[in-house]
């Protein structure tokens, strides 16, 4: 009897005991919301052959992330701050799975971004599929990343196929804004993966758009002397020159067809060795009114897109890149979706994702102007920016002229070119 | 009790643990790490019917994991044919493929059967990633395969959490074990030891020790193939370096030699020993000191030739049988190896 009436008493001091101190945590609720954090595993080379771009990608999410924190995190989550978890992928396929199975597994992130390598970013969209964790792809071009009838992936920049396109987009642009017509066009690439596969997307479009395509010729882009390649362009009179090309044979290919007095009313090109800085240099006043096509110009005329590269150089010591902005605009698409999905739960990130359209805000410093996925999970909007290299007076320089929404202000690109 | 009772307690109590190791550990990391444990010392159980019982050194076992992974792979993708069966498809073009390389390289001895048999998995490595497609299946060069996690389930051997692959792999493993002791039994085991040690005496004694040779070489790379099919479906993403490397044939070898060629227990005991040095230095030195496993392996296996050159199941199962010999004493019977 006494034994019972003793735990009886032990009993109820342990309940007042609990009481009372769930009372005391009672207030202190809130206070653990705001520890509430959304997990963001990136994963980077952050060493090896493209640790470069790699670091970029860093740069541009700490620069996002640094801004989205410092304005409040995500209201819908109780102010949460996005922290950032770091991978190296070395560029390697098997480390980038490795560290997406770590991240998920024992980091416990509730979003995966990366992985700029194609070759690393396409086995971890198995690896975020199985697990169900919605994974932000800023830059990896292969179309076949969002190709596989996966749920969980999320690209913001355009795919390979989508260069070509923008190609010949421009080209259909160009005509109408300056009432030239072109209808021959010559294929002149080098003879490797990308020419060739540039090349068969060029002869579709042409077929289904009526060009005549006047030659199509690949060539070693080892070779070291380029005039029968040329002197067959001649022959050919094309309106406009398409080229694929890697940095020395770039440069040659100018210079010759300058010396050949080829005549062309435009040349267009697929970035690669055209957009190598040692191109501009070497072939100076030769590759005047050339157009070429990238990601992304540090003078496009977007709001926003001036102060966050000066804010960029200033912190980091260099101008944002085409990687770079797409991994600025891939936290602001995060914290946008974040916002709407108020809620750490990945499938309620997924859909949240999948419903994004993304119209304006700081990350909109994009060629593009929006960002909605389709159910592939390609960004639609994504397109690419099209150039022409030419001297204002400051030396040679890289004009942005393409979308006609970006170009630089007051420029008119010169269509056709002059004759030599 | 009698050491039998002691024999059946010990292997009960080995097969709850391990059968009941994924109630206890929930850990999705820990669990991959004890899968691929399990992975190696089935690798390595089926090496040794080759690399122990016949007592050559083969170094390309990696190959008939990359024709396993990637024939099971290919029939999936292309053709939609489960793995199950494409495992079998890989097993038996590995077997194939294996008695080829055996019917040359078996009259060598010692170091030259190693050195081709290392040759030939190199040169499946390079000839992999410089072809794209073969007929009509689709290889990818360097690039690899993926398989998409959309159909899971049995079936398609694909599930979102570790457990089904631990216990899997679990019972593979203990099937493999249980062959070789059938095997170690049986006339063939016999041939094969005899022709190992001493191929001259055995042969004058009538065995046909290239043909036992060549049946051991056929069934080991007939395992070896399955546990390829096994890990494509594992990890959803195979190429040439991955499934087909140098590094994976030396981990097997690696792991017979310190666990102990020839016995049962050894591959085991060495892939318990070593498996977690190599997944903990890859994720505490991964970044500093990537290969450290490799040189630690090394290490390892330079002692374990100067102590113990039937590696560590001797010792060990000494100690089991002295730990009997208090339990059940008076009952001096050898246990098997």
């Amino acid at each position: 009897m006494k034994a019972r009436t003793r735990t009886n008493l032990w009993f109820q001091l342990a309940l007042v005991l609990t009481l009372g101190t769930l009372m005391a945590w009672g207030p202190a609720v809130p206070v653990q919301a705001q520890d509430v954090v959304v997990k963001v595993g990136n994963i980077i080379p952050l060493s090896g052959p493209s640790a470069s771009v790699g670091l970029q990608g860093k740069q541009a999410r700490e620069m996002a992330v640094e801004e989205i924190n410092a304005a409040g995190g995500i209201q819908s989550l109780g102010g949460a701050k996005l922290v950032m978890l770091y991978a190296d992928s070395e560029s390697k396929p098997e480390k980038g799975v490795a560290e997406a199975e770590r991240l998920i597994n024992t980091e416990k992130v509730h979003v995966l971004t990366g992985c700029w390598n194609s070759a690393v970013t396409y086995p971890v969209t198995a690896v975020a599929e199985r697990y169900g964790i919605p994974f932000i792809v800023p830059v990896s071009v292969a179309d076949k990343i969002t190709e596989q009838g996966f749920k969980n992936v999320f690209r913001i920049a355009a795919k390979d196929s989508w260069w070509t396109r923008d190609q010949f987009a421009f080209l259909k642009d160009l005509q109408e804004e300056f009432g030239t017509k072109v209808s021959k066009l010559a294929f002149v690439y080098e003879n490797g993966d990308w020419g060739k596969g540039f090349a068969e997307q060029w002869k579709k479009l042409a077929a289904e758009q009526g060009y005549e395509v006047v030659l199509d010729e690949p060539y070693p882009s080892t070779a070291t002397d380029l005039s029968p390649v040329v002197q067959k362009i001649r022959r050919a009179r094309p309106d406009v020159l398409m080229l694929v090309s890697n940095a020395a044979d770039a440069i040659l290919l100018t210079n010759t067809l300058a010396e050949y007095k080829v005549n062309l009313k435009a040349v267009i090109t697929s970035g690669g060795g055209h957009a190598d800085p040692s191109f501009l240099k070497a072939a100076g006043e030769n590759a005047r009114y050339l157009f070429d096509i990238v990601e992304w110009e540090t003078d496009i005329n977007k709001p926003g897109a001036q102060e966050a590269n000066a804010k960029y150089k200033a912190k980091y010591g260099q101008n944002l890149t085409g990687e770079a902005v797409d991994a600025y605009l891939a936290m602001y698409v995060l914290a946008d979706a974040l916002e709407r999905a108020g809620s750490l739960d990945p499938a309620k990130i997924r859909e949240a994702l999948a419903a994004t359209n993304y119209r304006s805000g700081p990350g909109m410093i994009v060629g593009y102007d929006a960002v909605e996925f389709d159910e592939t999970g390609q960004n639609e909007h994504a397109s690419l920016v099209m150039v022409q290299i030419n001297d204002l007076g400051q030396g040679l320089e890289r004009i942005t002229v393409w979308p006609k929404g970006a170009r630089r202000a007051g420029y008119t690109p010169v269509f056709p070119m002059p004759a030599r | 009790m009698t050491r039998r009772h002691y024999n059946k307690m010990a292997a009960a109590i080995v097969l709850i643990l391990a059968f009941g190791l994924p109630l206890v550990v929930r850990s999705a990391t820990y669990l991959h790490i004890l899968v691929l444990l399990y992975f190696y010392a089935y690798l390595t159980t089926s090496w040794n019917l080759v690399g122990g019982f016949a007592g050559v050194l083969p170094l390309g076992h990696a190959a008939f994991v990359g024709i396993g992974a990637y024939t099971s792979t290919i029939l999936y993708l292309q053709y939609g044919i489960s793995p199950w069966i494409g495992m079998l498809v890989g097993g038996v073009l590995a077997s194939f493929v294996g008695v080829l390389i055996g019917l040359p390289t078996f009259k060598m001895r010692g170091a030259y059967f190693a050195l081709a048999t290392l040759a030939f998995a190199e040169g499946i490595r390079v000839m992999v990633e410089n072809i794209d497609r073969l007929g009509p299946f689709v290889l990818n060069g360097p690039r690899g395969l993926q398989i998409p996690p959309l159909k899971l389930g049995l079936g398609n051997l694909v599930f979102a959490s570790k457990e089904p692959y631990y216990y899997i792999i679990l019972l593979m493993l203990l099937a493999v074990l249980a062959l070789t002791w059938v095997i170690a039994r049986s006339k063939l085991g016999y041939y094969l030891n005899a022709g190992g040690e001493e191929p001259d005496a055995a042969m004058a004694l009538g065995v046909n020790v290239a043909r036992s040779k060549l049946t051991a070489m056929a069934m080991s790379s007939f395992l070896t193939a399955l546990a390829g099919a096994f890990y494509a479906q594992f990890t959803l993403y195979i190429h040439p370096k991955s499934v087909i490397s140098l590094d994976l044939s030396f981990e097997i070898a690696f792991i017979a030699l310190i666990g102990g060629r020839g016995s049962i227990a050894g591959p085991v005991l060495g892939a318990l020993l070593l498996r977690p040095v190599s997944d903990f230095s890859r994720i505490y030195f991964g970044d500093t000191l990537p290969g450290l496993h490799l040189v630690i392996f090394g290490v390892v296996l330079i002692l374990v030739m100067i102590f113990q050159p039937r590696g560590l199941q001797e010792p060990l199962t000494r100690a089991y049988n002295r730990l009997l010999d208090r339990l059940a004493p008076g009952q001096t019977k050898e246990l098997g190896t």
